[in-house]
């Protein structure tokens, strides 16, 4: 079991709690969800129980904690090793060595653990979480949720009776993601494993769920049940938010949970309307013909052919790895390709990068390498410098409003929170107004509400007559801005429609709608009245 | 061929005998060996790219050092031209030997650097944490780390780059590459801290006892001084049996301290070091070689060495030469296996 009395922590050179007073009981063989807004304290809460607060971090901490009688304010992270697997946030960080196999053998090596017996674990965890196809392969060349995989193998190999995930399918597909869960859960099955995991993405992680603990923003926590904690949250997942809208009692958690009746439709006094889907008859300003591309001598894109009209937010999907973010370098001139590329009807296949950039905004998926200067108003005015472009001050604090961010014009970038950080790399990207913007996994790591301040930004730049492609994992995300789908499977255009074709036909794509209402075109809660 | 211990071997041999020949030819036999060794080994995608970027430094290398020493080193007979001799340091003749000289220079540097990237190539970050004596495992780990850091900031800073450009960086005058340094150095700090916890919560440097870490510095301190106080009696003509002393006991402290600091780390290792026959047959063929060559350095006037010197001549060229340039070949030999 894992005991918690009375823990408050304080990070160095600053006066607010991370945590404060913390109380909680976690029992053996459960899996925990840890759920809050970014910068609630969710990764301190998981990193106080393996050790790495505050014995990596430093600070000031008070109060017990037991894990299954370990303590791991007095021992540290080192001592814990055997007892407690912490997976990070991105796995390809948290690797040491280059072969899967090796990876895996790295805590034991440091337990001092025998060879013989290092063999038996590493060939056990390997069989346990199928690995045996890339047991000998590089890290480097696997794909995102295999990564996830090896640092979860890389972790339970020890045997630890807890296992502490800080957001482990942020950067996974649907697919990837459902596997590493089931993983998760088959794990707690078999061994008697407690599980914590913190996530943002609530639909995903509550079928798999035995308790909720939410972080509060005065860094104190409720724990209970998901039906005691996620019926009272703002932001509900989808089914939650269809059951609440029906009335139903007791209100489905999970899409398994919900009534066959309601589904089907034949409770009485319910109703499923079609989706009004929004057409656009406006022009293509984005047309791509034949495009196709390699990376070490291997096609990873294959005679690709699409437009993307103004006023339209045209969604990209696909699994990881299946050519995505190679479609949008490509198309950007950033990789070589062969193929043909127009914009308002003009050919912009040879133009230099900097010429296709005044008229493509691009936000990659990593926004911290956009941000280097001491404040906001600076970066949007070296953007604007570097497309030879002047604007007031006025100017830009009237342009930072669309971002919320005109009251902290003077803020370092980096002080800022993930969701602020992620509209200050929009903003740096679309000062110059370009006709079309480009965003690659623009809701990575970012809670429900930074999520809805994103969601009106583009719908309200669709509504100026902006041209979006959007590529996303986040299929909730995706179903409630899509104005057409595009879905990518290996290099190949294999789907280009209506969304409610794309999320209720594509299993790999289904909301949580279209999950209950299985036969439908119903993809979104707001198509249930 | 995985053996860490045999590829030090063959790293020890080719480069002594890359600094102890000047002579061009076996250079130059060398530098297509280490070539032909180097294109083995790269990844198949990767042999142009590889090939490309070692020959271009070599290039770079070879003219850069021929014209720093033509320009400097005014030694020879041939002479080409000559600059005033008021000119500071260039002044005086421009000799070809002096050319020549520097050039082979280049050959010395071009073949040094592709050694070590051959030896880079063909092991792992696993294989060099092994090279890594017990007592040091912590400090050599994150050395080795760091090293192999370098392959991943080069990727984040073509990200980074890629990012500038997004927001129009042209990417072209120096002055465009500053917005770089300050992202890679914050992303790069944050991506060693999450290393680090990682290793940290897996047990990583997880002493079993600690209590005997001032004792450990302070026999270090004193068998250091012991070694220093003898080298200095032996520089004064002390009886040269005192400084032999001091050494054996100096030396005999360090290695118990690294010894008994060494067994404090329960650290054990997952891979079986190979030492199959071929192993062993090629560690006394590095061995014999690298002791031949050392005893033929001490003791004979070395057969091997050329210098253009006062006036350029052939290079010597025999068959003992051919082979000991030859023997860095000898892994492409070998299949891997491990």
């Amino acid at each position: 079991m894992i005991n918690i009395e009375g823990l408050s922590f304080k990070y160095p050179n600053t006066s607010q709690y991370a945590l404060e007073n913390v109380d909680c009981q976690i029992k053996q063989g459960t899996l925990t969800l840890i759920i809050g807004p970014s910068g609630s304290g969710k990764s301190t809460f998981l990193r106080c129980i393996n050790g790495l607060v505050p014995h990596f971090s430093g600070g000031t901490i008070s109060g017990k904690i037991d894990v299954f009688g370990s303590d791991p304010i007095n021992d540290g992270p080192e001592m814990l090793a055997s007892n407690v697997g912490f997976v990070f946030q991105e796995p390809e960080a948290q690797f040491v060595f280059d072969i899967v196999e090796d990876e895996i053998a790295f805590a034991l090596e440091n337990m001092g653990v025998t060879r013989t017996e290092m063999h038996a674990r590493v060939d056990e965890i390997i069989e346990r979480l199928e690995l045996s196809s890339i047991r000998y392969r590089s890290i480097h060349e696997i794909s995102g949720g295999e990564k996830q995989k090896v640092a979860i193998a890389s972790v339970l190999v020890t045997n630890p009776k807890v296992l502490l995930l800080d957001e482990p399918t942020s950067q996974l597909d649907p697919i990837s993601a459902d596997q590493i869960l089931r993983l998760c859960v088959s794990l707690k099955k078999n061994t008697d494993l407690t599980i914590l995991i913190s996530e943002h993405r609530l639909e995903r992680l509550l079928p798999y769920t035995d308790n909720v603990i939410k972080m509060n923003n005065d860094h104190n926590l409720n724990m209970g049940s998901p039906s005691q904690i996620i019926p009272h949250l703002q932001n509900l997942p989808p089914v939650v938010a269809i059951g609440k809208k029906l009335g139903l009692n007791p209100l489905p958690l999970t899409v398994e949970d919900f009534p066959k009746n309601v589904s089907s439709n034949r409770k009485p006094g319910i109703k499923l309307v079609q989706p009004v889907l929004q057409e656009t008859n406006s022009e293509s300003i984005l047309e791509i013909k034949h495009l196709s591309a390699q990376f070490n001598q291997e096609p990873i894109l294959k005679n690709i052919s699409f437009s993307l009209k103004q006023s339209e937010i045209l969604v990209l999907l696909g699994k990881n790895g299946s050519g995505k973010t190679s479609l949008l370098r490509s198309i950007l001139g950033l990789m070589d390709s062969v193929g043909e590329k127009f914009f308002k009807s003009q050919n912009f296949s040879d133009l230099p990068i900097t010429r296709i950039l005044n008229q493509i905004g691009y936000l990659p998926q990593n926004p911290n390498d956009l941000l280097f200067a001491e404040t906001i108003l600076d970066e949007l005015k070296i953007t604007l410098k570097n497309h030879g472009l002047e604007k007031t001050d006025q100017d830009l604090i009237d342009f930072l409003q669309q971002f919320k961010l005109a009251e902290k014009l003077n803020q370092h970038p980096r002080d800022l929170s993930v969701g602020e950080r992620q509209r200050v790399a929009l903003a740096t990207v679309t000062i110059h107004d370009p006709d079309i913007i480009f965003l690659d996994e623009p809701t990575r790591g970012l809670d429900y509400t930074a999520k809805n301040q994103l969601s009106l930004l583009f719908k309200e730049w669709r509504n100026f007559g902006k041209g979006i492609l959007l590529v996303t994992h986040d299929v909730e995300f995706a179903a409630g801005l899509a104005d057409r789908v595009v879905i990518i499977e290996a290099g190949k255009i294999i789907f280009n429609g209506s969304p409610a074709d794309a999320f209720t036909k594509f299993p790999a794509f289904h909301t949580q709608t279209a999950r209950i209402f299985k036969d439908s075109e119903m993809f979104l809660p707001e198509h249930v009245i | 061929m995985k053996n860490a211990y045999i590829w030090v071997l063959w790293l020890i041999n080719t480069i002594i005998f890359v600094l102890s020949t000047r002579n061009p030819i076996y250079l130059l036999l060398v530098l297509i060996v280490l070539f032909t060794l180097g294109n083995h080994k790269a990844k198949a995608q990767h042999r142009k790219a590889w090939i490309g970027l070692n020959f271009r430094f070599l290039i770079s290398m070879v003219l850069i050092s021929s014209l720093v020493n033509g320009l400097f080193t005014h030694i020879g007979l041939t002479k080409l031209f000559q600059f005033p001799e008021n000119w500071l340091l260039v002044g005086g003749d421009i000799t070809l030997e002096s050319l020549i000289y520097g050039a082979i220079n280049g050959l010395i540097i071009g073949s040094l650097y592709l050694s070590i990237n051959i030896f880079n190539l063909a092991l792992s970050v696993k294989q060099l944490s092994r090279l890594i004596p017990r007592a040091f495992h912590p400090i050599g780990m994150t050395a080795t780390l760091a090293l192999t850091f370098f392959p991943s900031i080069q990727q984040r800073a073509r990200e980074i780059k890629e990012a500038q450009m997004i927001r129009g960086n042209p990417m072209k005058k120096i002055s465009d590459w500053l917005p770089i340094l300050l992202p890679l150095i914050v992303t790069s700090l944050e991506d060693a801290i999450i290393l680090s916890e990682s290793m940290t919560s897996r047990g990583f440097h997880a002493v079993s006892r600690r209590n005997n870490a001032n004792l450990a510095v302070i026999s270090l301190v004193f068998g250091t001084f012991s070694i220093f106080s003898g080298w200095i009696l032996n520089l004064y003509a002390y009886p040269q049996v005192i400084s032999i002393f001091l050494y054996v006991v100096g030396g005999s402290i360090i290695i118990l301290t690294l010894i008994k600091k060494g067994s404090e780390f329960k650290v054990t290792h997952y891979h079986q070091v190979p030492w199959q026959k071929i192993d062993i047959l090629l560690s006394i063929v590095f061995l014999t070689s690298i002791i031949l060559q050392i005893i033929s350095a001490v003791f004979f006037e070395n057969s091997f060495s050329y210098s253009p010197y006062p006036q350029l001549s052939m290079p010597s060229f025999n068959i003992g030469g051919v082979l000991l340039s030859a023997i860095p070949i000898l892994p492409i030999l070998v299949s891997d296996h491990d």
